[in-house]
């Protein structure tokens, strides 16, 4: 059975469906070149998907539950989820990877093999942004001090 | 054949000059890196300059050992000793990370018999070492200085306040002690006439009685320097009477209605000052002396933009400010019931840079910062900062957090503050854009024009400093021995191109930057002065990629990630993640031994994740 990538917009981040709450829009679109892949990815917030890839592998298939955030696009995204199944299209040699981002899904067809690389190349984004992990912090009597002041 | 004999008893390596002669000439020579340069010549002035040594600092007390310190140096009168790394002071170091005293002082209790005065510097202390140094040392004893140490109680210090009748320097700022009472201070007043300086400024000690402070002021006659901790000033009335030498007084605090402080007079000579939580209200009882002031700490004061503006005017021959960018804001009972704007800000320093000219060190802290409660007035900025660099010419020492810069302010510095041997920037992090990055250009002209720099740090954000940026930090600063680089660069090309340079650099600290393992390996072996390295921030590889810079003499030290508990701004305490540090050091003495859980030396770790 082949499985057609689908694209399913269930929080409206789209605007144009303003009228019809409830419908989800459904976008046929087959995706299967690497580089829309890498795309998808590099558009998400390394953070979440640190964490994603952290509690999660190839053979996870938990959903998490997400919240929808408002609709200011710049705020950062819901939970994007990714997991590729291990049990996937045996006869062809791809799974399906699927990625949830942003109210948006996407699924993918690719080769174990690939998925695996994506799941990398993902990681390696990831540790470039180590700055967003440290905050500045500030000397340890300023912060007994502003403690203190706080408590007169 | 008489004459040669005698001849050879008296000189050194047969160049004629007798030892005699060197060793008095010997006692001239105190600048540090002279007596390293002197040690150097030969093996008989190495054995001369060790034999007279009378001060030694190990800069971390991992690089060696006591039996090594008391072989080379056994007539030591001063020692002082460091150990935590820097980033302790914020909060970032595992407390029992180490630096334990007690191997030093047992080493000083045995065979250190000139040994006058001790200095402790981030290390963990305990009563037990405290009473052996009383016993052993106790009468020798001048000058005691445990700076942000822990680990001891007031009870260690009852020991040092019984025993040490020759102290003249007791000082404990920062230090975390646990408080039993007051009896040490008691212990101290009966025993000590000839304390000088006494500090115990941002310890917790509340019991401390006002009664011991001021016996200890009528006792000692010489009593010039005075810090504490937070106590009542109206209860300091006796001990202001009697201390008629005192020059510095810090600490203290304004429980009193403000009209009470007009009656409180202070001694003739007070020149360097501090009040904690002096207010807009009690800020008029300074002005009588107010033109005597060379030193004045209001870090922790409640003072806005006007009134700094208003005591900064009358202090004309201030040398040292400390102050900080802190909104005044009154809580009860943690609730916020009043806002006023608590800042120095573009304008303090414009009347700064009017009014005082002899002004050296500056530092601008970090106060608190309250969502949506930003002061245009109150924020530090270019405009400030030229202003400060072109009035204060005598600059040696500047520490400033900023919400705003641009190159050419960094251009004034380089062109005008030509006494800068300590420079050290942090941008903050607001949302707002910031008017001129990258700060490539106006680095460079600072580093070329400030050419007695000696320390430089500079936090930045992404984007704040480019790799080229980075290459003309290592280009363009011949004399700098210690570096705080933070958020700077784009790639490990910067890294390696700053490491070309920087020939002088001994102490490195990095954080918040995106090399990776081996970027940061290659780079240290680049360094040719290098001799400590600490980084937190950087891109960790699968591979022990760090084994690169694995050679003889050179411990490498990881504190891998963990779950730390801080104070979020609400105060409520959060679990946040800590990231991992790398610390590497020269040392002669190996490996240490007493590693906690949270500190893993990398030849298991990388032994591990093999």
């Amino acid at each position: 059975m082949s499985r057609s990538a689908v694209e399913l917009d269930f929080f409206r981040m789209e605007k144009e469906s303003a009228g019809k709450p409830q419908q989800p829009k459904k976008l046929f679109d087959r995706r299967r070149s690497f580089r829309d892949i890498q795309s998808v990815i590099s558009k998400m917030n390394p953070e979440i998907l640190k964490s994603v890839i952290a509690t999660g592998s190839v053979e996870n298939g938990n959903l998490l539950a997400s919240k929808p955030k408002d609709d200011d696009p710049f705020l950062s995204p819901a939970l994007p989820l990714l997991s590729a199944p291990a049990f996937g299209n045996r006869v062809s040699g791809t799974t399906s990877l699927t990625i949830f981002y942003n109210g948006t899904i996407s699924v993918f067809d690719v080769s174990l093999n690939k998925a695996e690389n994506i799941l990398k190349l993902a990681a390696e984004n990831v540790s470039k942004t180590v700055d967003s992990d440290l905050p500045l912090t500030r000397g340890k009597s300023l912060e007994r001090f502003l403690q203190k002041r706080k408590e007169r | 054949m008489e004459e040669d004999r005698k001849v050879s008893k008296t000189t050194s390596d047969g160049n004629g000059m007798p030892d005699l002669v060197f060793q008095r000439v010997i006692d001239y020579i105190h600048d540090a890196r002279d007596r390293d340069a002197v040690s150097l010549v030969c093996r008989r002035w190495c054995e001369i300059d060790a034999g007279a040594r009378k001060h030694v600092t190990i800069a971390l007390c991992y690089t060696t050992t006591p039996r090594m310190l008391l072989r080379r140096f056994p007539n030591l009168e001063s020692l002082k000793l460091k150990a935590k790394p820097r980033a302790a002071m914020f909060n970032l170091i595992p407390e029992d990370w180490g630096g334990y005293v007690t191997a030093w002082v047992e080493e000083i209790a045995r065979s250190f018999r000139g040994l006058k005065a001790l200095h402790f510097r981030r290390m963990i202390v305990r009563d037990s070492d405290l009473e052996l140094l009383a016993q052993a040392r106790g009468l020798e004893l001048q000058s005691l200085k445990l700076d942000k140490c822990s680990g001891f109680s007031t009870d260690g210090l009852l020991h040092i306040g019984r025993s040490c009748k020759n102290l003249r320097t007791l000082f404990l700022e920062e230090s975390s002690i646990i408080e039993k009472d007051g009896k040490w201070l008691h212990e101290l007043a009966l025993n000590n006439n000839v304390l000088e300086t006494l500090n115990f400024y941002m310890t917790d000690l509340v019991q401390a009685r006002f009664q011991d402070l001021e016996l200890i002021a009528r006792n000692c006659r010489s009593l010039v320097s005075v810090k504490i901790s937070d106590c009542e000033l109206m209860d300091l009335v006796g001990f202001f009477r009697a201390a008629t030498a005192l020059q510095e007084f810090g600490g203290g605090s304004f429980d009193e209605q403000p009209e009470t402080y007009s009656s409180l007079s202070f001694p003739p000579k007070l020149c360097c000052l501090g009040l904690t939580y002096m207010g807009q209200n009690q800020m008029p009882i300074i002005f009588p002396f107010a033109s005597l002031l060379k030193r004045l700490d209001l870090l922790y004061a409640l003072l806005d933009t006007d009134d700094h503006c208003l005591l900064i005017q009358r202090c004309p021959n201030l040398e040292v400010l400390e102050i900080s960018l802190s909104h005044g804001l009154k809580y009860k009972s943690g609730i916020l019931v009043q806002q006023t704007r608590n800042v120095i800000g573009n304008r303090g320093l414009e009347v700064l840079a009017r009014c005082c000219k002899r002004l050296r060190r500056l530092r601008i802290e970090r106060g608190a910062d309250e969502q949506g409660m930003e002061d245009e007035r109150g924020l530090v900025s270019h405009s400030g900062l030229m202003a400060l660099a072109l009035g204060c010419l005598e600059l040696q020492y500047l520490a400033v957090y900023v919400s705003d810069i641009t190159n050419s302010s960094l251009e004034y510095f380089g062109r005008y503050s030509k006494n800068l041997c300590d420079f050290r920037l942090v941008l903050l992090e607001q949302r707002e854009g910031v008017s001129d990055l990258p700060l490539d250009d106006g680095v460079r002209a600072l580093l070329q024009g400030c050419n007695k720099l000696r320390r430089f740090a500079l936090y930045l954000r992404p984007g704040g400093l480019t790799d080229v940026g980075l290459g003309y930090i290592g280009k363009y600063s011949p004399n700098v021995k210690w570096m705080l680089l933070g958020s700077l660069g784009e790639s490990d090309a910067g890294i390696l191109e700053f490491s070309k340079g920087c020939p002088s650099l001994q102490k490195l600290e990095i954080r918040c930057c995106c090399f990776s393992e081996q970027a940061l390996a290659i780079s240290v072996l680049q360094l040719r002065s290098l001799r400590y390295l600490w980084v937190q921030g950087y891109r960790a590889s699968k591979t022990p990629d760090l084994l690169a810079m694995a050679r003889p003499f050179w411990n490498i030290e990881l504190i891998p990630e963990r779950q730390v508990v801080v104070a979020d701004p609400h105060g409520a305490a959060v679990s946040v993640e800590d990231p991992a540090h790398i610390l590497a050091y020269y040392s002669l003495a190996g490996p240490r031994t007493d590693f906690p859980d949270t500190v893993v030396p990398f030849e298991a770790a990388a032994f591990l994740n093999a």
